[in-house]
């Protein structure tokens, strides 16, 4: 007797130790992030900067509650190179698939640099059932796709904005320089990608037609273009007073040097990615006074005083990495995404992907480019006050180096001013 | 508009000229592949930028170190590589692209790319020429180009190593036994083709940033002139880069930007069907050196 009572006792002792044991295991095993991005780009690079000062707050903090326990976020990482020219879109896919089934991850965060990535990716992440909360792709492709087929690419979410919120922006701030100038003659150039063709299309037909405005030419321009000299004749020849550009790829800086060395008598005022950061004064030796640039997420590449949590996590990632961010597109989401998916964990009490689907569809918490809600084709509502909608932002460069925010509103820290060398038309 | 598209368009022959003639002088002239020739371009970039930028160096040290090191790196790709698949061509290729490849993606794995990574000009100012703006660094690059291509034919046809180099491209064996040492030739007709990718780099550069896909656009484009203007011509690069400058600046004028890239490719496919060894070249069996 005695010996049976001891040999189960031995038995039950070591069950309970070896429960306790898998639990503790258990609690600190990570929840993995998927960073399938474009990391050899300015946007994809410090998305995943962006990611990684958020995930090290939350994991200073506790970690993410899921049910009784805490685990910590782990980020894995993999370069898609989507946005490299010449790279086909299947061998891009191949990196997405490559990190799910290898890492495991809860969910993905940033995403394809290219839309045309994301589209075709949407089946692989339906496939495999892992929530993506995309921070770089613009194309209003996938929320069509979305909602025609919701069960399938319920899992598909995207936090930054997309081309139909840049025409909004970009229209405004043609507006205000209607306003301003009187100027009414424009050149439009943009680069030959799908989020940059439909944003051109539609400033075009939505606002220059509307508001009458002589388009003096419209050029798509393949990724890695790098002389300009043709459409900048173009532009002095025919008078345009506004060239609007939208690029991503680092060679459209080469237009703003052609712009300055062929000095066109024309404001530029777009989007052009080396523009946006506050290293460009030095980049471009302080030659671009007087040029605006849309910032397509408050707190990615400029913070606005009238809005602190911009600032704070503008000043946080300086402090953390020790330069301000450059890419005016992709970190102030990305950084967003995480505490999003963070908070969808832990009201789902579970990593099952459809529950924390479900609660991310719920989303409506106050961040660092404002309100962040989504609509049904799961896309972050961008609006022109950060109190009610997540916000753009364009600025100009003053003259002494300083950016200077002349859009919206409610975050505007000045107006627009007339660039040296042209003359008002009012 | 025609005026300054006529500019710009010699302005382009001369970027792409200077593009190509390293990489003509190594494969045309002396039949030696060097398809790491965009990345020894790019690699003198960062160079430059390394030692004028973090290292606060003065200018012409900073290029002049980094054209001797891209010239060097040039010979040392052909001694320890090139020289134990020498003859077989397939390898040859594959062995410099891949060393191409290592090295643009080592400086893609270190982040460097974005609009910082430049160059500056050597002088910055523009001059208005038939009433088009030209920037002075542009206009350097046309006389540069033109005194290369023309120091380069003088020395392929008036000197000894010259000779030489054009000895090998005809006839390896014949050379031989005029006591012309082939290894030798050729490392010095490696090193310096990279030279000379250097010296392009440094001039044209500055007219935008460095960028490691800019790698894979060089060898693209230095060898669509190479091919159509005829392996081992000098005359022949002068002509092709002019073919392609023009169509390339006169397809983005009045027809469209978006058809301005794929000009090149469709100008190789268009030489190989009417003269598959060139405008000017005298090889027969083209496809051996591919």
């Amino acid at each position: 007797m005695n010996m049976h009572a001891r040999v189960l006792g031995i038995f039950f002792s070591a069950v309970l130790v070896f429960s306790v044991l898998s639990s503790v295991g258990h609690a600190q095993e990570p929840i993995v992030i998927g960073i399938p991005t474009s990391l050899g780009f300015l946007e994809g690079r410090e998305s995943l900067s962006a990611v990684e000062l958020a995930v090290d707050e939350i994991n200073a903090a506790g970690g993410v509650r899921v049910g009784a326990s805490k685990r910590p976020f782990k980020v894995e990482s993999i370069d898609l190179r989507d946005a490299a020219p010449g790279v086909p879109v299947p061998e891009a896919l191949l990196g997405l698939e490559k990190i799910i089934l290898e890492k495991k991850p809860t969910a993905l965060v940033v995403g394809p640099f290219r839309s045309e990535a994301l589209m075709a990716g949407m089946d692989i992440i339906a496939k495999y059932k892992v929530p993506l909360l995309g921070t770089i792709a613009m194309s209003p492709g996938s929320e069509k796709k979305i909602k025609e087929d919701p069960a399938k690419y319920k899992y598909v979410f995207r936090t930054c904005l997309n081309a139909v919120h840049i025409v909004k922006f970009l229209a405004g701030t043609m507006a205000q320089i209607n306003k301003e100038f009187g100027f009414n003659k424009v050149y439009i150039m943009h680069q030959d990608v799908a989020w940059a063709r439909a944003t051109a299309e539609f400033v075009k037909t939505l606002y220059f037609d509307k508001a009458g405005w002589t388009i003096v030419g419209l050029e798509s321009y393949p990724t890695g273009t790098s002389d300009f000299s043709s459409a900048l004749m173009k532009i002095r020849s025919q008078g345009a007073q506004v060239i609007m550009p939208v690029f991503d790829m680092p060679q459209s800086g080469t237009l703003v040097k052609q712009w300055n060395a062929m000095k066109v008598p024309a404001i530029l005022s777009g989007f052009i990615s080396p523009l946006a950061g506050a290293a460009a004064w030095k980049t471009f030796d302080g030659k671009i006074g007087g040029s605006t640039n849309m910032i397509f997420e408050l707190g990615s590449g400029i913070g606005s005083g009238k809005y602190p949590a911009s600032m704070t996590f503008y000043d946080n990632y300086r402090k953390k990495y020790g330069n301000e961010i450059q890419a005016g597109h992709g970190p102030a989401p990305s950084y967003e995404s995480v505490y999003i998916l963070k908070e969808a964990i832990e009201r789902a009490g579970s990593l099952d992907p459809d529950a924390i689907v479900a609660e991310m569809e719920k989303t409506d918490r106050i961040g660092v480019m404002g309100r962040v809600k989504f609509d049904a084709g799961h896309q972050a509502i961008f609006g022109f006050d950060p109190r009610e909608t997540a916000v753009s932002t364009v600025f100009q460069w003053s003259d002494s180096g300083r950016r200077v925010i002349v859009f919206p509103d409610t975050i505007a820290e000045g107006k627009f001013q007339l660039p040296a060398g042209l003359k008002s038309l009012k | 508009m025609l005026i300054g598209t006529i500019i710009y368009a010699v302005i382009n022959s001369f970027i792409l000229i200077l593009l190509a003639i390293g990489f003509n002088l190594a494969f045309g002239i002396s039949g030696v592949a060097n398809f790491a020739y965009g990345a020894l371009y790019v690699l003198s970039a960062y160079v430059s930028w390394i030692l004028l930028t973090l290292l606060k160096m003065p200018y012409f040290l900073s290029v002049t170190i980094s054209i001797l090191l891209t010239t060097l790196l040039g010979g040392l790709i052909y001694r320890l590589v090139l020289l134990r698949v020498r003859g077989q061509a397939l390898s040859e290729v594959i062995a410099t692209f891949g060393i191409g490849l290592s090295i643009l993606e080592l400086f893609s794995y270190f982040g460097m790319v974005g609009f910082e990574y430049t160059l500056p000009v050597f002088i910055d100012r523009s001059f208005i020429i038939a009433g088009t703006y030209v920037d002075a660094q542009r206009l350097l690059i046309a006389g540069i180009g033109l005194v290369l291509v023309l120091g380069l034919w003088l020395f392929t046809h008036h000197t000894s190593i010259g000779l030489a180099f054009r000895g090998i491209a005809q006839d390896e064996r014949t050379a031989l036994t005029f006591g012309i040492d082939s290894d030798r030739i050729a490392t010095l007709s490696i090193s310096l083709g990279a030279g000379l990718a250097a010296i392009a780099a440094t001039l044209i550069i500055p007219l935008g940033s460095i960028a490691p896909a800019e790698g894979y656009d060089v060898l693209i484009k230095a060898l669509a002139v190479c091919i159509i203007g005829g392996l081992g011509s000098s005359g022949g690069v002068i002509v092709a880069g002019f073919v392609i400058g023009f169509a390339e600046r006169f397809t983005d004028t009045y027809i469209g930007s978006h058809w301005t890239m794929i000009i090149s490719l469709v100008a190789i496919l268009l030489v190989l069907v009417i003269k598959p060894s060139g405008l000017f070249g005298k090889q027969k069996e083209l496809e051996e050196r591919i």
